[in-house]
């Protein structure tokens, strides 16, 4: 899978996305809701992290405590609770370290299933033609790794900033109640170095990623198109010149990179800065109070050196938050990604679901209309005038066909490239909306569910998707029923037979994204579902696309035979010509005027 | 998997650049550390022993110094990495392309052109975690802990014998709680590879399953693939979270070992407060770079792994296609000289990994100027090979001549003008993309080769998108043969070889290109198409069966 998606979608987000440093859309919102843990999952983990932080704390302090208050040489009775608690936070503090990864991965990943189920649900209506420019295999993978990307926003963003802030309260309260003014340096110091550290992160991050994101958007691009094209650039000679444009594009990103590396550190710096002043200020207030505590008996040696060394403790605490908000701003990005490619709204190109009516008496309206079940034959077709649009399309892909499909009969649909035939037949799926009218036996596709239309119209796609797994799973879901000895049968009707054989029967697996089966196999697999599924009608989408002329020949003659030997209606696209005997008419599509296609081409290659 | 690959520094000045710089901002932090614990504990102490903020003021005053030096110093090694990262970046990415510049397009098809662009664009930014969170920690690991023991060692004997009794047992841990991680997620690898990608099998195959009506019951399916993905993955990070757990114990631990023998040596009078502090700050400094060292293991393996696959990429010994001398010099065999023709003498490419594990195949033919000859062979069988032989991207036995001159791999080839398989447009007007090699575009010569191509109806200044976008596959097929077309035109170039170029077409535009063809070989062009198409077999004058027949 070479596409050059990269290149182009490199250019595309910092474009499309929304300012970065704006408001959060109620989309974007509605998918971050959906990918924060609930409490019951998330509270356990959030505990354990704030224990675990505590003990942090509770050790230096502790130990602090102990050394100052033993160099006052009191009885070493008076130590051992001291001793104990030492003992005992060092432990707790990587124990409770343990508990909190656990329980809080664990509730990150049962989110994960509901955040998926719940993105899933949203595609579902939307799929295939409706999910913006995610047609293509690239961006369709990064949707989905932008979606489990989304775990991050409980483990990276809400949990650490949530125990940081919490760990910090208590310590300042703590710190508070020995010495107020030392409580309030540190409030003081904390929350300087928190508002710096989110308002500087914020504005540094977007103003290096405003200037960096175009450069290596376009050196990626290069590096893509250099690569992939090898063998064009050597053979026109034009190698050198393209490396030497690279070379350049490196050199500007370098640059840039260099002037912004002074602002990188920034924030790990400002903590460190933050953390020693806090520590300087509680000695600063503290001195003269331990120097008072003779008369006013509010301070004395050991609680002094705790207060002092407590900043440090706490401030090593805080410093997940840098790391936190950088993850933050990754999460928001994937959000409002997956925000704008499941669009709430389903776009007017894409058929709305007819909801079946059950008030009037019983009849479930639009289902009984046609009473579809598949197996009975006796359907016709009947497209006039029909035309369809895809999403964000400023023209229509296809216009004006008018066309009649009855039991039996095999039509070739011919037209160049680019005329809109596998629009057509994404319309006849209902996939896309349709202008015009189109008929099932005589009722509007329009006015029934589309569940009715596609139980009619099957359609055996361009590029046939085979699941993950066995050939059995991947016959099986066209008819749950069929039992081995029908599968075994459909696969020798389609001429697949031998091929399975060979492969070790229907247990063998097609491999990641069908990469075991060539595109001839796809097609005959595709035909296999079709039959088992026993559509009365099927459009048969170029299966020629994705194999050689001689092989395809032949394909074409074993699809059309095998199809029809049901008495099914059968709509063969292809813009190769197809032998006269094989098919009862022909239409043929005119070619648009040539150009350009829809920018941004959902169309399948 | 190494912490630091020599071969880093070897292929990346930068990087030893780097490494200089870090060590010395390291050893200067490390000072620092230390200064602030000694100036801290100092004042805690005469705090306590009763002086008074008075007489405390220049330690207070030198703290903040120490202070301001810190953060300064943390700021300049984050900048030292991001700049380290940048350089390392520019001068892999330029060993790299400069490797794929020399070894050509075949050595790049032997290994994955997707991963290598992915790996040569994005891939490489993986370091730039490496260097900004993992280096330094390293760096410190190595110059700070050891300064930091000595210090404590100086200082207070056992407490620094307490550290050097723990630190070890950190790495040793990590590495056996690493190989029990290991042993889990083998076992459970398949699965979960199989589960990771489950998601993605769905919604990719949405279309299919809408198709089918099955639509309605994948939500569940969604659901108990990432159930079962997270209590197999729970069952792995149950042991991977154990090397966080023992960093985190053995640093806590030790730390609490100090402070309570100091505690107990206070009390009996035999350390002074002084040291006691001094010590216990310097325990949990000595821990800190070991265990971001290990926190930031997972940063660091995937910058790593992205720099070992650049090295496998510069390393690979393969030579360069070698300007192999031909076999075969041998007599010109049966058929007549003609000065002007193109000859393939028993050539054989060799190839070290054939696919399919087949021959390949052996081919004599001449072909002579004004001839469309078609090559013809079962898919598979070795044509597109072929023409890589005679442009030179792969070695092969045998020998081809053009005329009286022999044709040697690795040499230029103005004579030649070839369109592949793949129409491999390029971001650019159409015309950009058919004048390609040129540095300015003759208008009239691109009108006309679009048109011989039979694209006479697409406007050369039409602006294309990444590879090609915009056109439909037939389109961007007949922008790939006027290329070839202009090309012939402009160098005057004996031969113009086109690699299936109808495939992709509707029988017009099919027959218009045929005619194109038809009148560059009246022309004088030695013309040869790799063909299955009834239309150009009709056409031509001459085929070219693969296994070396010519049936003319």
């Amino acid at each position: 899978m070479s596409e050059p998606t990269f290149g182009a979608a490199s250019g595309t987000p910092a474009a499309t996305a929304p300012a970065r440093t704006g408001r959060l859309s109620t989309a974007t919102r509605a998918i971050l809701r959906l990918a924060q843990p609930r409490a019951r999952w998330f509270v356990p983990g959030l505990a354990a992290g704030v224990a675990s932080l505590l003990c942090a704390v509770a050790l230096l302090a502790t130990s602090a405590w102990l050394i100052t208050r033993a160099a006052e040489q009191p009885p070493i009775l008076y130590l051992s609770m001291a001793v104990v608690g030492v003992r005992a936070f060092a432990l707790g503090r990587s124990a409770f370290r343990y508990l909190d990864r656990l329980t809080s991965h664990d509730a990150a990943f049962r989110q994960l299933s509901l955040l998926r189920v719940g993105v899933f649900s949203r595609i579902v209506p939307l799929a295939p033609a409706g999910l913006a420019d995610t047609g293509r295999g690239e961006l369709l993978t990064r949707l989905v790794r932008d979606v489990d990307a989304l775990q991050d926003l409980p483990l990276r963003v809400v949990q650490p900033l949530a125990t940081a802030g919490i760990v910090a309260a208590l310590s300042v309260a703590g710190v508070w109640s020995v010495l107020p003014a030392a409580g309030l340096t540190l409030l003081l110091g904390l929350v300087v170095a928190g508002v710096l550290g989110a308002l500087g992160s914020g504005v540094l991050a977007a103003r290096a990623e405003r200037e960096l994101a175009p450069l290596r958007g376009n050196l990626i691009g290069q590096v893509l198109e250099v690569v992939e094209n090898l063998d064009v650039l050597t053979a026109f000679g034009a190698l050198p010149g393209r490396l030497n444009a690279l070379r350049q594009a490196d050199e500007l990103l370098r640059r840039a990179t260099l002037r912004r590396s002074l602002g990188v550190g920034v924030q790990g710096a400002l903590l460190s800065l933050f953390a020693g002043g806090a520590t300087v200020a509680a000695l600063a207030v503290g001195i003269p109070a331990l120097a008072a505590g003779g008369a006013a008996g509010s301070l004395a040696g050991p609680a002094f050196a705790v207060i002092v060394l407590v900043p440090m403790a706490v401030f090593e605490v805080f410093g997940t938050v840098p790391a936190a908000l950088g993850a933050w701003r990754e999460v928001r990005s994937s959000a409002e990604r997956v925000a704008t490619a499941v669009p709430t709204v389903i776009p007017a190109e894409i058929p709305v679901e007819v909801p079946v009516e059950v008030s009037s008496g019983g009849a479930t309206g639009a289902t009984s209309a046609i009473g579809a079940t598949r197996g009975q034959r006796a359907r016709v077709v009947e497209l006039t005038d029909l035309g369809a649009r895809w999403p964000g399309a400023e023209t229509p892909a296809v216009t004006g066909v008018t066309l009649r499909l009855a039991p039996g009969d095999r039509v070739h649909l011919a037209g160049p490239s680019g005329a809109g035939k596998t629009s057509l037949a994404q319309a006849l799926v209902r996939f896309l909306d349709y202008t015009g009218s189109y008929t099932l036996d005589g009722v509007e596709a329009r006015l029934l569910p589309q569940s009715e239309v596609r139980a009619v119209v099957g359609l055996c796609e361009q590029r046939p998707w085979l699941f993950d797994d066995s050939i059995r799973q991947n016959l099986l879901f066209a008819r749950d029923t069929a039992t081995d000895e029908e599968l075994l049968a459909v696969i020798d009707r389609v001429g697949l037979a031998e091929w399975a054989a060979e492969r070790g029967g229907l247990d063998a697996r097609v491999g990641e994204r069908g990469a075991l089966v060539s595109g001839g196999q796809a097609q005959r697999i595709a035909l296999a579902r079709a039959l088992l599924a026993d559509f009365p009608v099927l459009v048969v989408d170029e299966p020629t696309a994705n194999v050689d002329e001689e092989q395809g020949d032949r394909l074409v003659r074993d699809i059309l035979v095998t199809a029809a030997e049901d008495g099914r209606a059968v709509l063969l696209i292809s813009h190769t010509p197809v032998p006269d005997e094989l098919i009862t008419a022909r239409v043929t599509l005119p070619g648009r005027a040539p150009g350009l296609r829809r920018a941004g081409g959902v169309l399948p290659a | 998997m190494r912490p630091l690959d020599p071969r880093l520094l070897r292929y990346a000045s930068a990087a030893r650049w780097f490494l200089l710089v870090g060590a010395a901002l390291g050893l200067a932090q490390t000072l620092v550390v230390i200064a602030f614990a000694w100036l801290l504990s100092r004042a805690i102490s005469l705090a306590v022993a009763g002086h008074g903020p008075a007489e405390l003021a220049p330690t207070l005053g030198a703290l903040v110094v120490v202070v301001v030096a810190r953060a300064a110093l943390v700021w300049l090694l984050e900048v030292a990495a991001s700049r380290g990262a940048a350089s390392v970046k520019s001068q892999l990415r330029a060993r790299v392309l400069g490797r794929l510049a020399e070894r050509g397009p075949d050595w790049l098809a032997g290994t994955q052109s997707a991963g290598v662009a992915t790996l040569v664009g994005q891939g490489l930014d993986a370091l730039d975690n490496y260097f900004a969170r993992y280096l330094p920690q390293l760096l410190l690991a190595g110059i700070a802990t050891p300064i930091l023991v000595l210090v404590m060692l100086w200082q207070d004997l056992p407490s620094g014998i307490t550290v050097i009794v723990v630190l070890p047992f950190i790495p040793l841990f990590m590495v056996l709680i690493g190989q029990a991680t290991q042993a889990v997620q083998r076992a459970q690898w398949d699965a979960l590879q199989r589960l990771g990608a489950g998601f993605l099998d769905l919604v990719g195959g949405l279309a299919t399953l809408k198709i089918f009506g099955r639509e309605a019951r994948q939500a569940d399916r969604v659901r108990t693939i990432t159930e079962d993905y997270r209590g197999r993955t729970m069952k792995v990070l149950r042991v991977s979270f154990l090397s966080g757990f023992v960093l985190e114990l053995g640093a806590s631990l030790s730390v609490a070992l100090v402070a309570v023998s100091i505690g107990l040596r206070l009390v009996d009078g035999s350390l002074q407060l002084g040291v006691g502090l001094f010590v216990l700050l310097l325990a949990p400094e000595a821990f800190l770079p070991v265990r971001q060292v290990g926190a930031q293991f997972h940063a660091a393996a995937d910058g790593l792994a992205a720099a070992e696959d650049v090295f496998a990429i510069l390393d690979d010994p393969q030579a360069p296609a070698a300007p192999g001398a031909p076999t075969l010099t041998g007599p010109p065999g049966a058929v007549r000289p003609d000065p002007d023709a193109l000859r393939f003498d028993r050539v054989r490419v060799r190839r070290s990994s054939d696919r399919a594990g087949r021959a390949a195949p052996e081919l004599t033919a001449v072909f002579l100027p004004g001839r469309l000859s078609v090559i013809r062979g079962a898919s598979g069988a070795g044509k597109s090979t072929l023409v890589a032989a005679l442009q030179g991207f792969v070695p092969f036995d045998g020998a081809i001549s053009l005329g009286d001159a022999p044709v040697v791999p690795g040499t230029p080839r103005p004579w030649l003008a070839w369109a592949g398989q793949r129409p491999g447009l390029l971001a650019g007007t159409i015309a950009d993309n058919v004048a390609l090699g040129e540095t300015s575009a003759d208008p009239v010569l691109v009108h006309r080769a679009l048109r011989e191509a039979g694209a006479g109806e697409l406007d050369p200044a039409t602006r294309l998108g990444v590879n090609g976008d915009g056109l439909s596959g037939g389109q961007a097929q007949r922008v790939a043969a006027a290329r070839a077309v202009y090309r012939a035109r402009l160098h005057g170039c004996r031969v113009l070889v086109l690699d299936e170029p109808s495939s992709a077409l509707d029988p017009e535009a099919e027959e218009r290109l045929v005619s194109g063809l038809r009148r560059l070989a009246a022309e004088g062009l030695i013309v040869i198409v790799v063909s299955h198409r009834s239309m150009l077999r009709d056409a031509a004058d001459q085929i070219v069966e693969l296994d070396g027949a010519a049936h003319v």
